[in-house]
């Protein structure tokens, strides 16, 4: 089954955190995998380009089944593989719900983190202003309290969206994994450290753990005063 | 079923008609619904914000459960509600092909989020970005992004014959992309640059769910031009 899927994806992407999370959940690990580099632009070339117009990492391809977003390749792989691996989708009606909330208001997360410690990267040189850059910071700040806020209703030891290691994790933890990469006060944002803390050695993870990370333990500090 | 159910939308707002087309597909209707006024600013409203508290519309109460974000209220209602009305994902249970649409449409889902957030960028622009920091090449930037995404709308829809986003028959994918469809035609889209995506809003709106949820606005006032170069 794995040896039938192939993954492009490039260090330093979230999206392609959470696939190769989910990969390794449920069961899939052997699968073809290249890492290209974002900075060579390696994401506009013509492998990627022939599998995915859009010209984006994570690229994913099962047979001839093609998948690019992030999300939709870990609800395609939590449908196909129901039955292997760890469960990803809770049966209870009510955790349910919270994982779909939670899982897509991590787009919103995703979107504020990218709009501080990418804005260079999206924003032309030209184009850019402190004061946009300030309000970007404070928007991250008002939605790290939310989650602050969530992870405090849901007590120690909790996933994002209750008891149990979901599809909500596997979208959610790359976000804050980068959040304390670039710096984030873990005092600041104790309940956030606490989830950090909580998955940073799920096998899972530890497996798809960003190598560049590895070379490099330190991380930035553009978040430190968020 | 229906009766718990509780939803405040606002009229012409692609997440909130998604719910709404979500909801009479899956055999729901019936449901408590409140219309409120963007306008107004009544999405911030103590109302809304006791259960939204980022006050944002749709936001939807079912019994206990809240969900205030469209595309996780339209997978919840499919999930709860997988043997009545429409399917809207099919089952993939070891079929080939059914998985295989699965994955086109969830691909169609998300890919509908970056449709939708490219649109905002550019009827939004004025109205999120200070004066101070707008561009011209920003601006201009946005409109051929836009310009892109729409071509590669065009061409998913070339490719399927079937007429729905995913081949033949109508999916969530339809219930997450047809209301942007739609407020980009209101916003002016040409239909000779862009036939495919027309004839798409076409034959989408002779279906009893969308006809049944047409935003109450757009029946009384004219659309825009907004987009009629792009």
């Amino acid at each position: 089954m794995a040896k039938a899927m192939t993954l492009l994806w490039g260090a330093g992407s979230p999206p392609c955190w959470r696939v190769m999370i989910a990969l390794e959940e449920k069961n899939l690990q052997g699968y073809n995998q290249k890492l290209l580099s974002f900075d060579k632009m390696e994401h506009k070339s013509k492998e990627v380009l022939d599998i995915n117009p859009r010209g984006q990492l994570p690229t994913f391809k099962h047979g001839n089944t093609i998948v690019n977003d992030s999300y939709a390749v870990c609800f395609y792989l939590e449908s196909q593989f129901k039955s292997q691996g760890n469960k990803l989708i809770p049966d209870s009606q009510e955790e349910q719900a919270l994982m779909y909330q939670r899982m897509f208001e991590g787009l919103t997360f995703y979107d504020k983190l990218n709009a501080v410690i990418y804005y260079d990267w999206f924003v032309p040189e030209g184009e850019r202003h402190e004061s946009a850059l300030n309000r970007n910071k404070e928007a991250l700040t008002t939605e790290l309290k939310l989650w602050e806020g969530y992870l405090q209703k849901l007590g120690s030891g909790s996933h994002v969206a209750g008891p149990s290691f979901t599809l909500a994790d596997v979208v959610i933890f790359p976000t804050v994994a980068y959040l304390f990469r670039f710096g984030l006060s873990a005092k600041r944002y104790p309940k956030l450290g606490e989830y950090y803390n909580l998955l940073k050695d799920r096998p899972s993870v530890k497996a798809s753990w960003p190598p560049h990370w590895l070379e490099n333990p330190e991380g930035q500090d553009t978040l430190k005063d968020i | 079923m229906a009766k718990d159910m509780t939803l405040w939308w606002g009229s012409g707002s692609p997440p909130c008609w998604r719910v709404l087309i979500a909801l009479e597909e899956k055999n729901l209707q019936g449901y408590n619904q409140k219309l409120l006024s963007f306008e107004k600013g009544e999405h911030k409203s103590k109302e809304v914000m006791d259960v939204n508290p980022r006050g944002q519309l749709p936001a939807f109460k079912f019994g206990d459960i809240v969900i205030n974000e469209s595309y996780g209220a339209c997978f919840f209602l499919e999930s709860k509600f997988k043997s009545q009305g429409t399917k809207l994902i099919p089952d993939c249970a070891g079929s080939d092909n059914n998985c295989a649409l699965i994955a086109l449409i969830m691909q169609r889902v998300f890919e509908g989020n970056t449709l939708h957030q490219k649109m905002v960028d550019v009827f939004m622009y004025n109205r999120r970005v200070p004066e101070n920091e707008r561009h011209e090449s920003a601006f201009k930037r946005l409109k051929e992004t836009l310009t892109t995404e729409l071509q590669m709308w065009e061409g998913h829809l070339k490719k399927t014959p079937g007429g729905f986003l995913a081949g033949e028959n109508f999916s969530m994918a339809d219930v997450i992309v047809f209301p942007s469809v739609a407020l980009l035609l209101r916003m002016g889209l040409s239909e000779d640059k862009y036939p495919k995506l027309a004839e798409y809003y076409k034959k989408l709106q002779g279906r009893p769910s969308v006809k049944a949820t047409w935003p109450p606005t757009w029946k009384e006032t004219p659309g825009q031009e907004l987009l009629k170069d792009i």
